[in-house]
């Protein structure tokens, strides 16, 4: 029995591609016999899909109104027409152009950057399928890659100032008394709320006073996001990343630097569409040897910038 | 053939005097020339004294591995050439050292879940989780194979162990592409340093550690580099050009450092992207400084003083990898850093940790010493000017609380000449703080080492030193630092201050030993390093025992062993020290005798027998060197007493001996001849006591011939009638080291030394034997259960028979002067003669039966030689008109023809000189022996 398979090698090692780029590469092919095919075509497409959470809707509602994926892209080209293919490592080089749709439906936002989220994805794949008589099943491959906006210049820089101290603290968490709060005074600073992607997040955080033991000084990035449809929307926070920049009982009155480096994929430049909006926001969370837990929250805006 | 020839010595008054020349000459010319050498060399006495010791002496394996894994690390791609200072070498060295001197009985704890065994926990994280969620994650865990688990109770060689365990998993892991694997266990090894459960190990941790760490990244590196340059080999980190790593590899890297930058806590973050600093240089080598120095303040972050230190050494070491000379500036910045948090140190919640786990605050802070060091280390290499850099620090320290530990770190990081030049300044400080001080000891200590390095006098102000520094110690609590502080004060007071000075700190020292309640013995090794060192520093070893506190100081111990050990170093460093050949003083002398004695006394019946041997060296050493020059008579009173003191030493009494001898040599006829009898009453009394046969033997003879010199003849033939009565107890075979050898040589050395000895020896006329002594050893022989066979037994008798010979003769070969030999005594007396000659037709009869006995065991190459030698004594000394003797002669001849080896040389050699003799006898013999051969 001849076996078969395709491959989708990008030339590109980081896969990453900006709109109005070409996507360059080969399908590859290995078969251990000639094989006749009925043409080998090879498909970009691009979508996002919008998932409502259970806390919003109903269970029922958020499996039957699971929304329908938003299609970004779609384009077809035929690689090879219909013909034979010789035993061995066949490569079919190929070239697309990334171009966003032309005739544009109300609502399409254009090329998006790629983004794994929970509730939304924005993915990008290639996709080759070798049609082969109706005896035997396509071959298929699939590769994805990844879009980027182009840099824009860099926005001006917005820093914030904080002081944490039980004053500041909101009455979180109603209900129940709870133990008196320790006595502490807290500064932090971030260097700015608006964040180029590829730049780590920096600022710092000073630890004035504080009556009780610090068990951990933590850094926590959450996405939120909405989605809307016809039905409402649904919004959600969830932790992105959780990054620790203090450990144990800080030294007092020192500058102690925070530093994250955004992850790629799980971050993207924050996005409002019609139907969905993609948000992230920063928690400082200050965690006392009781367990006590005092956090700080800051909304963050991402760029693609330089 | 007849059975018995009567033997008739020859007369041979015209064989005087061979024609060779003569001139009178000022001394005897075979006289041995007595050279004496003083061992110059400081050392020989305890490399001879350590040649015992030497076969234990191997390198351990223990060392041997370290010693291995050393030269491995000096792979050529890692010796980079930095200028100024190699610091791949000093890490090494320091890593060794922090090895050794951190370790601990506790048990450990690792958590991992990539080692086998151990329980099953979840460690509990810091996680705003709610506890539903946490537990299904922890029932998820479960199943999952790579659960944590925590295995508890590890000794310390179980937890390094487990560890390398690790490091290897990490390897395995890598080759099978698992590489992600790989990453969690580098994790998961620097989550174990953040536990500080057993500190006393955790600088050991940390190395151990940081090595697997390493491991981690040399493999990440190398695999980079084996995507961006295939395998080549002259690739390293600091001439790789990012701009030729093609982009895959960059890709890569990135992907690494993201992932490390995702590390959720804070410590294995900083230890990951330490461990992969070195792959900044794909991307770009403007990332590494600035990483370095992010990663400098990121550190902040750490609360746990001792957690953060370390990590910082972490950071220099590889920046100096990476950066070599530029990285200096991290260390200041990290040194810095350290000091800024250096309260931290001293907060209570450390405290109470240190404290839980039975830790004093010196042996809490000492375990940041190798850290300090190390910053210092790096800090110092950039500094041009020490002396500002050092006045910078003793400020800092001013400035700030609980300045103990950066004190001593920065007295035993700078170097000597700069600390030298700030020592009043810092003893003062030292001061002002002594009584809340805690790590003081260290202090003085490595202060001290600097200054013993002072060479020039004039630059330090020795004496007030010396006065605020004694203020200091003798109000040190603990007698173990005053005595770690005193080792190298003392040293530098001995060299800069003159004897009454040291003399007056070894009262002190004295005083605060009895004041401080606790006996001597207790410190008696740290007692030991401060004798041993003020021996060896001391300009003139002889002064010491000249102060009157020295002595005293030495017997402050009072167990014996105790003493016994002071005693042997005192003795040892000083012979090897002490440079002139004799000791005069007196008080030097009766200071030894003191220390020998103990030495003496300690000997008993376990003790082992290179000890004993050690101990019998050092005396003799003693022994040989006192001299009390023309009073012969204290000399002797002093070998008196030394015999009755170390009378359990067989190496010491025969030393004894000899030297007892020596001096009755020396002793002149002119002092009365009692010093000279009281010398061989000595030896003979002495003698007896011994164990070795063989060595009594040749005493016995030694002392008849010295005796017999002073003209004391009957001493001597006392001495030679014990020597007699030794003879048949000599053992065939001794031990020597351990080896058993035959004594035969030597036996026949002393016994024909003896029968040359016995020609001089006047005889007993009170007997009513002639040849008294002589007769006593020839009876002896008749006795002896000696093997007939035997060459000493018929080499003997051959002796014995030319001495009988010699003895007939009217004028002897040779005389002592002032003694009256035989030949003069009995003038040929023809009673002597006979007499004589009865023994000698005796043992001629003897030797006759020996040839035939070694015929009969078919001895033949022996039975030849002895027959001619016999046949030569016969022809030289026999008288050959004797018909018997002329008989004799020709069997002898025919007995060695017929048993003649294959070339008869000797047979030749004794034939061509007979061919020269003008003797009328000689002519007949040598007519018969040709008929004799023509008839056979």
């Amino acid at each position: 029995m001849s076996s078969i398979s395709t491959v989708i090698l990008l030339k590109r090692a980081s896969k990453v591609y900006h709109e109005g780029e070409t996507i360059a590469g080969v399908a590859v092919v290995e078969s251990s016999s000639d094989v006749r095919h009925e043409g080998l075509s090879l498909t970009m497409e691009g979508s996002v899909n919008l998932q409502l959470s259970t806390k919003n809707v109903g269970i029922f509602e958020a499996f039957s109104n699971s929304i329908k994926p938003m299609n970004l892209l779609n384009t077809c080209i035929e690689l090879a027409p219909p013909g034979k293919i010789p035993t061995g490592v066949t490569e079919i080089p190929f070239e697309l152009p990334l171009r966003a749709r032309q005739a544009v439906s109300p609502g399409y936002p254009g090329l998006l950057e790629t983004y794994h989220g929970v509730f939304v994805n924005i993915m990008y794949t290639l996709k080759c399928s070798m049609k082969r008589s109706f005896l035997n099943k396509p071959v298929n491959a699939s590769c994805q890659f990844f879009v980027q906006y182009r840099p824009k210049e860099p926005a001006p820089l917005k820093p914030v100032r904080c002081e944490i101290n039980p004053a500041t603290i909101r009455a979180s968490a109603p209900g129940g008394p709870r133990a008196p709060m320790p006595m502490f005074q807290i500064y932090a600073e971030i260097d700015s709320t608006v964040c180029p992607l590829d730049k780590p997040l920096t600022g710092k955080i000073r630890v004035d006073e504080c009556s009780v033991p610090i068990r951990s000084i933590e850094l926590q990035l959450v996405r939120v996001e909405t989605c809307g449809c016809a039905e409402g929307y649904s919004k959600d926070a969830t932790e992105i990343q959780n990054i620790q920049i203090g450990e144990g009982d800080v030294c007092r009155a020192r500058d102690i630097p925070l530093y994250m480096v955004l992850p790629r994929l799980f971050t993207c430049p924050t996005t409002t569409t019609v139907n969905f909006k993609i948000e992230f926001e920063l928690n400082i969370a200050i965690i006392f040897d009781d367990d006590y837990l005092v956090t700080e929250n800051f909304p963050i805006l991402l760029l693609r910038s330089r | 053939m007849p059975v018995y020839y009567e033997w008739t010595s020859a007369k041979k008054s015209n064989r005087i005097k061979h024609d060779s020349p003569r001139f009178e000459v000022t001394s005897y010319p075979l006289k041995i020339n007595v050279i004496t050498i003083k061992e110059s060399s400081s050392s020989s006495i305890i490399d001879h004294i350590n040649k015992w010791s030497s076969g234990f002496e191997e390198v351990d394996p223990l060392l041997r591995f370290e010693r291995m894994s050393l030269e491995e690390d000096m792979n050529p791609l890692e010796v980079e050439k930095i200028e100024g200072v190699n610091y791949s070498k000093a890490w090494s060295t320091k890593r060794a050292g922090i090895l050794s001197k951190y370790t601990t009985g506790e048990k450990l704890t690792i958590v991992s879940s990539y080692l086998p065994g151990g329980e099953k926990t979840l460690i509990r994280q810091v996680s705003n989780l709610n506890e539903k969620v946490k537990h299904r994650l922890e029932q998820l865990d479960d199943f999952d194979e790579g659960s944590v688990r925590k295995t508890m109770g590890l000794t310390q060689q179980e937890f390094v162990t487990k560890i390398n365990l690790l490091n290897d998993e990490i390897k395995k892991a890598w080759e099978t592409e698992q590489r992600v694997k790989a990453f969690k266990i580098g994790i998961q090894c620097s989550k174990l340093l953040s536990d500080i459960s057993v500190m006393q190990f955790y600088p050991s941790k940390f190395i151990l550690i940081t090595d697997t760490l390493d491991t981690f990244g040399n493999l990440v590196f190398n695999r980079l580099k084996e995507k961006s340059f295939g395998s080549n080999t002259l690739v390293n980190v600091h001439n790789i050009d990012p701009r030729t790593v093609p982009e895959s590899a960059k890709e890569t890297c990135q992907n690494w450092m993201y992932k490390m930058a995702s590390i959720r806590e804070l410590l294995p973050r900083l230890y990951m992207e330490m461990a992969l600093l070195k792959c900044y240089v794909f991307i770009s080598k403007d990332e590494i400084k600035p990483a370095v120095a992010r990663i400098t303040t990121m550190i902040r972050g750490i609360g746990n003083p001792l957690v953060a230190a370390y990590l910082r050494v972490y950071l220099c070491h590889n920046a100096s990898k990476l950066l070599g000379k530029d990285s200096e500036t991290y260390f200041y910045a990290n040194l810095k850093e350290f000091l800024e948090e250096y309260q931290q140190i001293f907060l209570t919640a450390m405290r109470k940790k240190y404290e839980t786990q039975l830790l004093t605050q010196d042996k809490y802070l000492n375990l940041y010493v190798p850290a300090v060091d190390w910053l210092l280390f790096g800090t110092l290499n950039s500094s041009k000017c020490k002396s500002d850099l050092l006045d910078e620090f003793i400020q800092k320290c001013e400035q700030i609380e609980n300045n103990e530990l950066f004190l001593c770190c920065i007295v035993s990081a700078f170097d000597s000449p700069t600390v030298i030049k700030k020592a009043p300044k810092i003893l003062e400080m030292v001061l002002s703080y002594a009584d809340k001080m805690v790590m003081i000891n260290e202090v003085l200590a490595s202060l001290g080492e600097h200054l013993c390095k002072a060479d020039n006098h004039r630059q330090v102000a020795s004496e007030s030193l010396i006065q605020t520094w004694w203020k200091i110690a003798s109000s040190l609590k603990s007698t173990n630092h005053f005595l770690q502080v005193l080792e190298p004060w003392l040293q530098f007071a001995c060299t800069h201050l003159s004897t009454q000075h040291v003399n007056v700190i070894l009262r002190g020292m004295i005083r605060y030993m009895i004041k401080c309640g606790k006996p001597a013995d207790e410190f008696s090794g740290n007692f030991q390093f401060v004798i041993k060192r003020m021996l060896k520093s001391i300009p003139d070893v002889e002064e010491l025992f000249l102060m009157d506190a020295f002595m005293p100081l030495v017997e402050l111990v009072q167990t014996s062993s105790a003493r016994t050990m002071m005693s042997k170093t005192v003795l040892s460093i000083f012979f090897s020290r002490y440079n002139s050949v004799h000791i005069e003083d007196h008080i030097v002398i009766s200071s030894l005798m003191r220390l020998c004695c103990i030495l003496h006394d300690s000997i008993n019946a376990v003790t082992v027998e290179d000890e004993s041997k050690i101990c019998g060296e050092l005396i003799n050493k003693f022994i040989q060197a006192v001299t009390y020059q023309d009073d012969l008579e204290r000399q002797l009173n002093f070998y008196v007493e030394c015999r009755s003191s170390f009378i359990k030493l067989d190496a010491v009494l025969i030393t004894l001996v000899h030297a007892v001898n020596t001096l009755a040599a020396r002793a002149s006829p002119a002092r009365g001849k009692w010093l000279q009898r009281a010398c061989a009453a000595y030896c003979f009394v002495t003698v007896p006591s011994l164990h070795c046969t063989l060595t009594k033997t040749q005493l016995y003879l030694l002392s008849g011939q010295v005796a017999l010199l002073n003209n004391c003849i009957g001493q001597a033939e006392s001495n030679f009638k014990a020597l007699i009565g030794l003879i048949p107890d000599i053992p065939d075979y001794i031990l020597e080291d351990g080896q058993k050898k035959s004594t035969h040589v030597k036996v026949a050395g002393i016994l024909s030394d003896f029968l040359s000895t016995l020609l001089l020896l006047p005889d007993n006329v009170d007997s009513n034997c002639k040849a008294y002594i002589l007769s006593g050893f020839i009876k002896t022989m008749e006795r002896i259960h000696w093997k007939k066979t035997e060459p000493l037994y018929y080499n003997t008798l051959v002796r014995t028979l030319d001495l009988l010979c010699e003895m007939t003769q009217d004028n002897y070969m040779h005389h002592l002067e002032s003694v009256l030999s035989n030949d003069e005594l009995y003038g040929c007396d023809s009673e002597f003669i006979d007499v004589l000659n009865r023994y000698a037709t005796n043992i001629c009869q003897e030797l006759l039966v020996v040839l035939k006995m070694l015929g009969d065991n078919k001895e033949t190459k022996k039975q030849y030689h002895l027959s001619l030698e016999l046949f030569w004594r016969v022809v030289r000394r026999g008288e050959l008109t004797e018909r018997p003797m002329m008989s004799l002669a020709g069997n002898l001849w025919m007995l060695s023809q017929k048993t003649q080896d294959s070339n008869n040389k000797l047979g030749k050699a004794i034939l061509t000189a007979l061919q020269k003799e003008a003797n009328p006898n000689i002519r007949i013999l040598l007519q018969k022996l040709e008929e004799g051969v023509k008839n056979s």
